[in-house]
């Protein structure tokens, strides 16, 4: 379920990494967890992000929540089409859902990630 | 008992009627018409746009009602405003008609003291007559203030004024000040179809409302698509054939069609002749008023917007009928500490008491009880989840000292706070109040029980 190319973080969300590039988004459980997803306050591109806080908020009818930043780093990107279509992250959260690509300013913190598995066994501990 | 009012807004109409029923001969003297700005220029006509800017989104919206319809829906703006002026124009009937009925005599054109105990009407004939009084009311209310940065033109740069006649949808509007004003005419046009930018001094949108709820409000405004720069001073503006220019501080450059001008109300106190009735002004030409809403001179009390205490048309009234109650013999002191007021933006913003950060300043021991629109049946049903109700009590006495609300029907939800803090009562009072459900108000309730940890439709923390 969760792919295994993709590290993740305890507040749910996924990071692709490739070289000093890392691709964000959240991951199914949240989404699945949030419900039909209404709105995402999108980051600004060259907006500073800091792992462990929030770098975008998100709205469903169930719940505002926040999208805790799994990495610290610069935006470079964000997925415009988000704005008019949130719903895409509830349909694809790991593909057309991802929210931003940052440039990683701490590879350190990258050590505080999950792999699947270990994703997987967090995530059932949490629904208990 | 003979009364004169100048003024004929929510301030001096209401004072009228008041004195009236209570047996008093009483004139009153408008220079435009009756309703003043609140219905003519104001509240009124801001709220028909609203309404036409709210039938427009849900038309856009059918679909998700599960409504086919195929054809074009627009906008047009004149016959928006064609529908703006005929709830005006059954509104002021509305009150000539009350003030006929209980014998109010109404005289059209302008009025000003000669001394304190004589107005002198200069009719809009031109004719001129002098009229007496045992007790007179300034309700003469206020006016936008032309900024010399943003000087209007009435064309390119404008106010309000001018924003509730607009006979065509602009395609573009900087909007100056991002408070009441600034936010409700912006959701107003951008529902329409102009791309809207509003520009604030302050650093936060609303500045004077709960920081959660303007926070919550820039958040709508980003949904929306309405830019906002917040921190920013206007330095210079433009204007041509072509449209307007902005140059901000730390350089950026806006430009638009129209620039609409919502900050600073002027004060009517010039060319009524305060100065040959011993009324004294405060530096900003405001008529200085004790709690009687009495001026310096006993016999003359002033109301309203000229007052320039809290510019809102219901305080307004209620300072009417304070004066009046006064001059009938009845002292009565003008009371502040419960004054809701709503905001007509898109979603609705009510409030009432104290705010958050207003709390924490006074260094209060309080807590905060929440609960979201979106928990709500109704508010799903009726397709408007967006929204917060924001309770907050005293936290010993458990007694509510504020209540905040931004979603739907906000600003008239905010009422049952108002009476149940005019009561004096406590939390567990609007909480253990049976909500008839399925309504918005249960969210009140709800936010109610929050404040004590107990709402019944939140998740486990």
């Amino acid at each position: 379920m969760n792919p295994d190319e993709l590290r993740y973080h305890k507040e749910h969300t996924w990071v692709s990494i490739s070289g000093k590039k890392a691709t964000i988004g959240i991951t199914d459980y949240a989404q699945d967890a949030l419900g039909d997803i209404v709105y995402i306050d999108i980051p600004e591109v060259d907006a500073e992000v800091e792992a462990n806080t929030e770098m975008s908020e998100i709205e469903s009818t169930k719940a505002t929540s926040s999208v805790i930043a799994p990495l610290s780093g610069t935006i470079l990107s964000v997925n415009e089409d988000l704005e008019d279509s949130p719903e895409i992250i509830n349909e694809d959260p790991y593909g057309k859902g991802w929210i931003a690509v940052i440039e990683i300013s701490d590879d350190s913190e990258l050590d505080d990630l999950m792999d699947a598995s270990d994703y997987d066994k967090f995530i059932e501990e949490e629904a208990g | 008992m003979r009364i004169l009012i100048l003024g004929s807004g929510p301030g001096g109409y209401v004072a009228a009627l008041r004195a009236a029923q209570m047996g008093a001969e009483v004139t009153v003297v408008e220079e435009k018409e009756v309703g003043g700005t609140c219905l003519n220029e104001g509240c009124i006509p801001t709220k028909t746009l609203v309404a036409s800017a709210e039938a427009y989104a849900r038309a856009k919206d059918l679909a998700s009602f599960g409504i086919d319809f195929t054809g074009e829906i627009k906008p047009n703006a004149r016959k928006i405003v064609e529908r703006k002026n005929s709830v005006i124009a059954n509104q002021v009937k509305g009150i000539r008609g009350l003030f006929k009925s209980w014998g109010v005599t109404l005289k059209e054109g302008r009025g000003s003291f000669i001394d304190d105990k004589q107005i002198r009407l200069i009719s809009k004939s031109g004719a001129e007559e002098n009229l007496t009084a045992d007790k007179f009311i300034i309700a003469t209310g206020s006016r936008p203030a032309s900024i010399p940065t943003f000087p209007f033109d009435g064309k390119r740069i404008i106010s309000s004024t001018e924003a509730l006649d607009m006979q065509e949808i602009p395609d573009s509007m900087l909007i100056i000040g991002a408070g009441v004003m600034g936010c409700e005419f912006g959701c107003i046009y951008r529902e329409f179809g102009t791309e809207v930018t509003l520009i604030e001094l302050m650093p936060r949108a609303l500045t004077t409302e709960d920081p959660e709820i303007s926070q919550i409000m820039e958040r709508e405004l980003k949904k929306k698509k309405i830019k906002l720069h917040t921190g920013v001073k206007v330095e210079r503006v433009t204007s041509d054939e072509t449209g307007v220019k902005a140059f901000l501080s730390g350089g950026k450059e806006l430009t638009a069609s129209k620039m609409l001008v919502t900050i600073g109300r002027a004060f009517n106190t010039a060319g009524i002749g305060v100065e040959h009735a011993g009324i004294e002004l405060d530096k900003r030409g405001a008529i200085v008023v004790n709690e009687f809403m009495e001026t310096s001179n006993k016999d003359i009390y002033a109301i309203g917007d000229v007052t320039g205490g809290m510019l809102l048309a219901h305080v307004a009234s209620k300072q009417g009928l304070t004066a009046v109650a006064n001059i009938m013999g009845h002292k009565e002191k003008m009371d502040y500490s419960v004054i809701p007021a709503g905001i007509f933006t898109h979603p609705e913003i009510a409030s009432v008491g104290i705010r958050e950060n207003q709390a924490e300043e006074r260094g209060l021991k309080y807590k905060v009880g929440r609960f979201q629109y979106r928990a709500l049946g109704k508010a799903h049903a009726m397709g408007e989840i967006a929204g917060l109700f924001k309770v907050i009590a005293d936290a010993d006495s458990n007694k509510i000292l504020g209540v905040h609300i931004i979603g739907h029907d906000a600003a008239d939800i905010i009422h049952e706070a108002a009476v149940a803090m005019k009561a004096g009562l406590t939390v567990e009072a609007l909480a253990d109040t049976v909500h008839a459900h399925p309504t918005l108000a249960e969210g009140l309730m709800e936010a109610a029980e929050d404040v004590m940890g107990r709402a019944i439709h939140v998740p486990k923390p």
